[in-house]
């Protein structure tokens, strides 16, 4: 057990090391001079300013070397300078961060929540009507496109009441109650295609183990079919359950990139959509590899908790 | 040459309608087990006949700009028009066609890519494996949607660029699942047989293994397209993608659909209907098709 966190723990900066070397690569072929895009309108006519430009961004260095150079800092928490604001993007990404974990983790509550009720009837009343009306339910909240969802939310309110519900954000130490609230409908939209994906899993490993030995013993002994279904059914499905609610962190992260701007979230999301259309080399960088990073932390604990809790697996 | 035809009289006539009805059984037997994977067929032929015979389909060029500027869906334009005056309902019609295509072409390049990726990390073994286990973890850490749009807006605009960010993106998920399903038909007698009586590597893993995992790899696609359609309807909402202007549902969600939404929620609900209903069908026919084809989910009692 140990050794296996110990091993798994290892790999999370090579996997790391890794994502910022292929975001990096990727970064440099973006179309694009960011010493053009520091300057505006006055690189065209001075040349010297645009080599001064390069310098000071270190473009005027090998890739290996700019590569280093950044990665020094990356690892302290300094992600140096947007590219296209010339603010620092530290101090920025670690508030948005924040933003987004609320967000992420506020999504993954309500997943469990409406997946996991819907999977255990679906289960329980298998081939019934139930069963099948559910079953279509979670299918048409696969199919469904969370950004249209999201438009139709913020914008039929307005178009029908003149309401919008996508309102001026407030930070939680400014007023923590509207700070949440405003979370709310997000993460409900996240959690649509999230909490369907659940309950298909939940659906599926419930039948499993249901139609196990140790469920035939539980009934044959005479227990009620509630005892039977929450105590020996229903804490069986809880283990692949686990790792499907890491992997839905996953989509999480990346669908709050457009879900974020739609409701005027400023969280990660939004910060990686503009940054990738302005060019700004660095912040991309920076928010790819804090996200990648997020998201190999979270599959590591669940992989951790799925060996303690399921004693027979190892790897 | 007489002889030939001769036999084809004799047998032809017995031959084809077993055939034919064996046929003709199995998709009754289909119909009967899966009513909504058999609905979800009947929209996917419209859909797949609408994308080819477009032009057909009381359209007009999707990129024509017109006089009537946001006007209501009504007789003259069924789905009303944007704010350039193009009419909606062709621009949805259109709109199927790359969504269509990028959904097939990315399940194509990214199946094929995973299956061999997995044949070769799965029977090599050693380090082979360990590299290609460590490059799907790495890809997979990074969410489809940021490194679609990084892809995207390097590669510039067209359908090829999304259809490699989509590929990318989605083969390490798919190389994953085969791979752990390579390594247990690694284990199988008939693995052991073929070594035994000479059959080199790559001809156990194509010839032998491959055909064993196929059930596995078409299920996959079939689970796959739904989510590649909405992934590269999601880039080209955000405005990767197709040249500005081409009729693409996702695009057409974008941009001037939110901003006038008061004015014209017309411009909004059509392309996300269409899109909405394509997905679900796909989705709605790999439920069936596992159901059918899964042959670890066959005979168990679990229907997914």
């Amino acid at each position: 057990m140990r050794a296996y966190i110990l091993r798994r723990l290892l790999l999370v900066p090579l996997i790391v090391v890794l994502v910022s070397i292929i975001t990096f690569s990727l970064v440099r072929i973006l179309p694009g001079d960011a010493a053009v895009a520091r300057l505006g309108a006055q690189a065209g006519s001075c040349e010297q300013c645009l080599e001064a430009a390069r310098k000071e961004l270190g473009l005027d260095k090998s890739y290996p070397e700019q590569y280093w150079n950044w990665f020094k800092n990356a690892i302290r928490g300094d992600f140096g300078l947007s590219t296209a604001t010339t603010r620092e993007i530290g101090p920025e990404l670690k508030e948005r961060s924040l933003v987004t974990l609320q967000l992420g983790l506020i999504t993954i509550v309500f997943t469990i929540l409406i997946g996991v009720p819907i999977g255990v009837i679906s289960a329980v009343k298998a081939g019934r009507p139930t069963d099948y009306g559910l079953r279509f339910f979670s299918i048409l909240g696969l199919s469904v496109p969370n950004f249209w969802i999201a438009t139709l939310i913020v914008y039929l309110p307005a178009y029908y009441w003149q309401w919008n519900p996508a309102k001026k954000f407030t930070t939680i130490s400014e007023d923590p109650l509207s700070h949440f609230s405003l979370l709310l409908l997000p993460a409900l939209v996240l959690a649509i295609s999230a909490s369907a994906y659940v309950a298909r899993i939940t659906r599926s490993a419930m039948l499993e183990s249901l139609a196990s030995d140790h469920v035939r013993t539980a009934r044959a002994k005479g227990l009620a079919e509630r005892v039977v279904v929450f105590e020996h059914v229903f804490r069986n499905s809880l283990i692949p359950l686990l790792s499907v609610v890491g992997l839905q962190f996953g989509l999480i992260l990346g669908g709050s990139i457009i879900i974020e701007d739609i409701f005027g979230i400023p969280g990660m999301g939004q910060m990686a959509g503009r940054a990738v259309f302005d060019r700004d080399y660095q912040t991309v960088q920076a928010v790819a590899v804090v996200i990648s990073t997020t998201f190999v932390l979270i599959t590591l604990l669940v992989d951790v908790a799925y060996a303690w809790v399921d004693p027979r697996i190892r790897y | 040459m007489a002889a030939h035809t001769e036999i084809l009289d004799v047998v032809a006539p017995r031959l084809v309608p077993s055939f034919l009805s064996r046929r003709a059984r199995g998709i009754r037997r289909f119909i009967r087990r899966q009513p909504l994977g058999t609905a979800a067929i009947v929209v996917i032929v419209v859909l797949v006949f609408a994308a080819l015979f477009a032009p057909l389909l009381n359209t007009t060029d999707p990129k024509e700009f017109g006089e009537d500027i946001l006007a209501e869906p009504g007789s003259a334009h069924w789905f009303g028009t944007n704010r350039n005056g193009q009419d909606m309902w062709s621009r949805v019609v259109y709109g199927a066609r790359p969504s269509l295509a990028v959904g097939l072409a990315t399940v194509t390049f990214s199946v094929i890519g995973g299956a061999v990726l997995a044949l070769l990390a799965g029977y090599a073994g050693g380090w082979i494996d360990i590299a290609i286990s460590r490059l799907f973890e790495v890809v997979n850490s990074i969410p489809a949607i940021l490194f679609g749009l990084v892809i995207g807006v390097a590669m510039g605009q067209g359908l090829w660029p999304v259809v490699i960010a989509v590929t990318v993106a989605f083969t390490p998920a798919i190389g994953r699942i085969l791979r752990g399903s390579v390594l247990a038909e690694r284990n199988r007698q008939y693995v052991e047989a073929a070594q035994v009586i000479g059959a080199s590597g790559p001809r156990v893993m194509f010839r032998h293994v491959l055909p064993n995992i196929l059930p596995l790899m078409i299920v996959i696609a079939s689970t796959t397209l739904p989510a590649a359609i909405l992934t590269e309807a999601a880039l080209s909402y955000l405005g990767v993608g197709l040249p500005v202007g081409d009729p693409s549902w996702g695009q057409d969600l974008g941009g001037s659909a939110r901003s006038l939404f008061t004015l014209a929620p017309w411009l909004a609900i059509f392309p996300g209907l269409a899109l909405s209903l394509t997905v679900l069908a796909f989705n709605l026919l790999g439920d069936a098709l596992r159901d059918e084809l899964d042959p670890r989910l066959r005979g168990s009692g679990i229907r997914g």
